[in-house]
């Protein structure tokens, strides 16, 4: 019962969220320098010329009806198409959505892996050697650009070492890929039992998990240790160690005690690395959604650009969804503070 | 012991400032190695005509992509241009980006912060929900949308970096303002008869400002990653500027090539200038803010 309020609050306000956005963006790239039009007719076109292609692609129209226009083919599932590859947007996203979801996943998924075992272990122990490196090691998580972390992960693991394959794409250049069944390369050939292929992917996939686990272990480390720090203050430790309960038991209620917000976090953190995804993505030629939207907000394709960013705040919304309906599952009390 | 004890506190009176410095180094070994990193970058900045050894956009032809040497003491791009002498330039542009940007995002908004903060009502609740929206997206996907359609120049980069960063610090103020209005010491400012804007001045401000500045070198170090990606993906400052970002996009080629040299020294340089204001960030929200100590 309580659940399902809790999902119609938040589905009131998501539409108005989501209209927001598609509006922020329709003005932002119309407004903006950058013009198609120009670009698609080339250097030599006349008017007449231009004026075509503008009336073909609807921009004669005033700025309001443009944007009616595109609100009504939104929601019949037509994002309009992308003047660059000159397919439906949405096809194009759908396409490549799970390619980058792979990527995301698995890379904050070591993350978290890592990050929250680690933070946990240094608030037990504040000030302690192994705590002093970890902040410094989250220190540098947080310094370091990730393209360039790609960048040194390819000269040291392909170029020198010939460890990793070379960074374009997500499978060798001579294997064949597996047939779609989720998206994902190294999970359909799984499925299929095509080994060659899988090795291949997983193989592809190792670098630049690594480069965005690394980037996201640092904050997750941070905020876990901060998190779990304060629940070791918290009168539920003092009680535990007052009646003398032995150490591995205090640990398990101050994970118990820090789920929830840490949860929260990496959720959060989630939508955030998709900024840094999409640079892996890029170094690594990987072809997903990240680099799709890059090179879309990039070179001015303005419905690709209107599409990836509508896609990305619903991915964001969706995330944020999973996550408080998780935490009032596991944890009743939370749902009326929200 | 015949050593004539001084008045307790005498020398902490002469010199406040600095004792108080030295207080803080010794309690922050991490604030005060990244305080040493950005002088030093700092200083680069500065002199950087009198300490590069080439000119940074002089193309040398018959030296294209020399490993470093004796001449080229970190080696040369794929223009033939000194990669030491653009690395040592590449820090004017961090400091030209990230100090108007922070500086720009402050003076936006305090402002902010303090008037919503006191006020509360409709526009506070408003732009806390845009804010919360614009959240949604990563930041370097909405700092390069706003480039891209501005227009690619290095004012451009700095008003929207600075424009990006202003709603950390409308929070931060804002805060401290929600938790001050309701005091005694504001009831006292009002009942005394003060206007709004001298309540907001004289004692909102100066209570509300030094969560701000415990803010601020982050929010450079930030500035600084923000404006070196930009330039990475070809939106912002262009080649052949001397800029970290750019020398690292001209430079990713190489790496699979084994011209290393190109991509890594302007990516050390990034790193450890951004790490230095991290850890000056760091040491400084451990000081300004007692709460956060631990």
């Amino acid at each position: 019962m309580t659940v399902r309020r809790f999902l119609l609050r938040r589905l009131v306000f998501i539409v108005p969220l989501l209209l927001g956005i598609v509006f922020f963006t329709f003005m932002l790239v119309r407004i903006g320098g950058q013009d198609p039009v120009e670009m698609l007719a080339g250097p030599t076109a006349t008017q007449a010329h231009i004026d075509l292609i503008e009336r073909e692609l609807g921009l004669d129209q005033p700025l309001l009806s443009q944007f009616l226009i595109y609100i009504g083919n939104v929601f019949t599932g037509n994002l309009g198409d992308s003047w660059i590859s000159s397919q439906p947007v949405l096809d194009d996203i759908l396409r490549r959505a799970p390619i980058t979801l792979e990527l995301l996943f698995w890379g904050v998924g070591l993350g978290a892996l890592i990050g929250i075992p680690v933070g946990l272990r240094v608030a037990g122990r504040p000030d302690s050697w192994f705590d002093q490196c970890a902040r410094v090691v989250s220190l540098f998580g947080f310094s370091i650009p990730t393209y360039w972390l790609g960048l040194v992960m390819l000269f040291v693991f392909f170029y020198l070492l010939g460890w990793a394959p070379p960074g374009i794409g997500r499978i060798g250049l001579v294997v064949i890929p597996p047939e779609t069944i989720t998206g994902s390369y190294l999970i359909d050939s799984l499925l299929t039992g095509d080994w060659e292929a899988a090795h291949s992917a997983f193989s592809h996939l190792v670098l630049p998990v690594t480069c965005i686990a690394i980037i996201s272990a640092a904050p997750i480390i941070k905020h876990t240790r901060a998190i779990a720090l304060e629940v070791y203050r918290g009168d539920a430790v003092r009680f535990a160690r007052a009646s003398g309960l032995p150490r591995w038991v205090v640990r398990r209620i101050v994970m118990r005690n820090s789920t929830v917000p840490v949860m929260t976090f990496v959720g959060t953190e989630i939508t955030g690395l998709v900024g840094t995804t999409s640079l892996i993505e890029f170094v690594f030629a990987w072809g997903g959604l990240g680099q799709y939207g890059l090179n879309a907000i990039i070179s001015g394709d303005f419905a690709a650009v209107q599409g990836y960013v509508l896609f990305l705040a619903l991915f964001s919304v969706i995330v944020f969804l999973i996550i408080d309906l998780t935490v009032v599952i596991i944890e009743p009390r939370s749902s009326e503070a929200t | 012991m015949t050593t004539i004890d001084l008045p307790a506190g005498r020398s902490e009176r002469r010199w406040p400032t600095l004792n108080r410095l030295v207080g803080v180094g010794r309690r922050s070994p991490t604030a005060t190695v990244g305080f040493v990193i950005v002088v030093a970058f700092a200083l680069m900045a500065i002199f950087a005509q009198y300490i590069t050894p080439h000119d940074p956009v002089e193309a040398y032809p018959r030296n294209i992509l020399n490993p470093p040497d004796a001449q080229f003491w970190l080696g040369t791009d794929g223009n033939g241009m000194d990669i030491s002498s653009r690395v040592i330039y590449g820090a004017r542009y961090a400091f030209a980006i990230a100090v108007p940007a922070v500086l720009l995002s402050i003076i936006i908004g305090v402002p902010i912060g303090l008037w919503t903060g006191y006020r509360g009502g409709l526009f506070d609740e408003g732009l806390m929900r845009f804010f919360d929206a614009l959240r949604v997206f990563p930041s370097i996907i909405l700092a390069l949308a706003v480039v891209a359609a501005a227009g690619p120049s290095v004012i451009n980069v700095v008003i929207v970096i600075g424009l990006l960063d202003s709603p950390i610090f409308v929070r931060v103020v804002r805060a401290e303002v929600l938790a001050l209005r309701s005091s005694t010491m504001v009831e006292a400012a009002r009942a005394a008869g003060n206007p709004t804007w001298r309540i907001l001045l004289v004692h909102l401000l100066p209570n509300a400002i030094q969560g701000a500045m415990a803010q601020t070198a982050v929010r450079a170090a930030w500035a600084v990653r923000i404006s070196a990606t930009l330039a990475f993906l070809g939106v912002g400052i262009q080649v052949p500027t001397p800029e970290w970002g750019v020398m690292i996009r001209q430079g990713a080629e190489y790496m699979v090539t084994g011209q290393w040299w190109v991509a890594i020294f302007p990516g050390i340089a990034l790193v450890v200038m951004v790490l230095g204001l991290n850890m000056l960030g760091d040491g400084l929200q451990d000081l300004l803010n007692p709460r956060r100590k631990g």
